[in-house]
């Protein structure tokens, strides 16, 4: 059988030295078609730019459509104006297969983004009726968003103070050996005892909430904290603002990080302020991504 | 998804249009050469040679064999659709702005621009003698920046450039109604295939329904930026907007925030369910395939995106309400 190819291909084509030389006749091999179930591949021979020979396989795909008679009839037009003396089927020039794109359901996205916020809101508003009293002025809200949080905490610290030094670490001291004694039988370690600190579990709680933290990118040198909060500070409250500075000359490297309180103040910032010029510069603002990944 | 792009126009893309049975699209463009195509494969069946400036405004009749065309060289040309030759032409004095057939495909509507001195004027041919209007309406104010023929034949509906819709009663010649409930603008108004709806797309950023007959307003549907041009689903309850920020602020803005998707409304909820990805400058204009089962789109970066079938999620999507 190698035998019987190989004569196959002296006998229909040259060989492949023989290619070389046709190239530098400038002979091209005819273009051939080929049906193959449902596939029509075309190949053709051409010369590029710098002169070299380049091989073209186009692969269309046939189908039999079954259409009215009026749409029938029109697919057998003839081509006119600018495109009179394209070859049958679509020209490579003016059609272009585009990568394919999918519809982006957006409203799923809007529910889900609600109902997480919804979760997030919920023990809060539930707490809200029976638990919360503000620290400062005992009013039914919590601490940090009191409304008299500046004027009334320097006052209060200032009397606490007074009243009573230190009463909390002695408390705390005997309520971790009481728990210790209870579950004597079987080691704890002390991160995990009751009215222990919970060193390990108190630092997984410090750590920010990143999903309301959106990136600032494209700042120009001379921007400051100050100018960041100014911006963001319409679109809700803000916990953190961290600009990248350079240790030295201690101006700004391009780049900030805004943590929200609240997921949706964080998206309708990233909404109203991406492609905001300032500055002479056009920000540009996205999620952050989250830290260590 | 997997969309053709149409690229037979240097300059950006000015109206795109369905033929009645949906398997041939139109589009023009500021360039001088409307092109026609195979929506199938993408094909270009032709390009329709003889105008000297930027095509605004085209139609086709309800049987495909005439095709129209309106342009700022200040003519308007009938062409046979299977040759590309033009059949009668109509020399004006200001550029035709927007142009269609009537629904019986007898006579056609165009409007022309308020410039050079010129008033902006309504005028109506029969589509068989060209030698003269059958009437011409002189619109006082406001110019027409978009028109359609009304049901029935017996009305026309313009869109100004202040934000008004106006009614035209044919039969008297008489501006009949007025509603102004856009802000700037019109740039589009499509019917539904019923004929019973409107729906305008206007440079204030939103689109709204409207009863063609009354003229009352009946939804609004909210963007951030211009729409330039919104279609109505012949089969499912959704619009389409399409439009972006506005052409001289392009090249100051990246992709990724100049909205330049096509936009899927829910048509009641007036909710926004869906984007569509692809052109990187605004949606000129939009078509819906009038299977239901497709849409195009034509923008300001020139290129035609023709989209035959929306994924099996489109048609399975739910409205959640």
């Amino acid at each position: 059988m190698p035998s019987a190819d190989t004569e196959l291909k002296s006998s229909t084509g040259p060989s492949w030295a023989d290619q070389v030389d046709q190239v530098e006749d400038g002979e091209l091999p005819p273009p051939s078609e080929d049906y193959n179930k449902g596939l029509k591949v075309i190949t053709e021979y051409k010369y590029n730019d710098e002169g070299k020979k380049v091989k073209v396989v186009k692969t269309y795909k046939v189908e039999k459509k079954r259409v009215p008679k009026s749409i029938a009839r029109r697919k057998g037009w003839k081509k006119f104006g600018a495109a009179e003396r394209d070859p049958p089927g679509p020209n490579p020039a003016n059609t272009i297969l585009a990568e394919d794109v999918y519809m982006q359901f957006v409203h799923d996205k809007q529910q889900q983004l609600q109902e997480t916020s919804e979760k997030e809101q919920d023990p809060l508003a539930k707490l809200k009726g029976r638990l919360v009293s503000c620290r400062i002025c005992k009013g039914d809200h919590w601490t940090t968003k009191c409304p008299y949080k500046d004027t009334l905490t320097p006052l209060q610290d200032a009397l606490e103070s007074a009243d009573k030094p230190k009463p909390e670490p002695g408390a705390e001291n005997t309520e971790a050996a009481a728990a210790g004694g209870r579950t004597a039988g079987k080691y704890i370690p002390p991160s995990m005892r009751d009215g222990a600190t919970r060193r390990g579990e108190s630092m997984h709680n410090q750590k920010r909430d990143e999903s309301a933290t959106i990136r600032v990118t494209n700042l120009s040198e001379d921007t400051r904290e100050a100018d960041l909060q100014e911006l963001f500070r319409p679109f809700g409250s803000i916990s953190r603002i961290y600009l990248a500075k350079d240790k030295i000359t201690g101006q700004s490297k391009g780049f900030a990080f805004i943590n929200f309180h609240r997921r949706e103040d964080a998206a309708r910032a990233i909404q109203g302020v991406s492609g905001f010029g300032y500055d002479h510069l056009i920000l540009n603002v996205e999620w952050a991504k989250p830290s260590g990944s | 998804m997997k969309p053709i792009m149409l690229h037979g126009h240097e300059r950006s893309i000015t109206q795109i249009k369905y033929n009645r049975e949906g398997d041939l699209l139109f589009s023009a463009a500021k360039d001088a050469q409307p092109n026609v195509w195979y929506t199938l494969n993408g094909e270009r069946l032709g390009s329709f040679k003889g105008h000297n400036g930027a095509v605004w405004c085209i139609d086709v009749n309800w049987d495909t064999s005439r095709f129209l065309s309106g342009a700022a060289d200040n003519s308007l040309r009938l062409w046979d659709c299977e040759t590309g030759s033009t059949i009668s032409e109509v020399t004006t004095n200001t550029a035709v702005r927007s142009c269609q057939f009537s629904y019986s495909g007898k006579q056609l509507m165009f409007t022309t621009d308020k410039t050079m001195g010129h008033p902006c004027e309504i005028h109506i041919y029969d589509v068989n003698s060209f030698s003269e209007p059958v009437a011409i309406m002189p619109v006082h104010g406001p110019k027409v920046t978009s028109a359609i023929w009304g049901p029935m034949d017996n009305m026309i509906i313009t869109g100004h450039e202040n934000g008004d819709l106006c009614q035209w009663d044919l039969a008297t010649g008489d501006n009949t109604k007025v509603v102004q409930e856009h802000s700037k603008q019109i740039n589009d108004i499509q019917m539904t295939k019923d004929q019973s709806m409107i729906i305008t797309a206007s440079k204030d950023t939103t689109a709204k329904l409207f009863d063609v007959r009354t003229l009352e307003k009946m939804k609004t549907y909210k963007t951030e930026r211009p729409v330039n041009s919104a279609a109505i689903s012949p089969i499912k309850p959704h619009v389409v907007l399409g439009g972006g920020q506005e052409a001289m602020d392009v090249t100051t803005t990246s992709t990724k925030i100049g909205k330049f998707d096509a936009r899927f409304f829910h048509i009641v909820l007036e909710d926004e369910f869906g984007r569509v990805k692809g052109h990187f400058g605004p949606i000129n204009s939009v078509a819906f395939h009038p299977d239901g089962k497709g849409y195009s789109s034509g923008g300001e970066d020139g290129y035609v995106r023709v989209h035959n079938k929306f994924d099996e999620s489109y048609f399975q999507f739910e409205f959640e309400y």
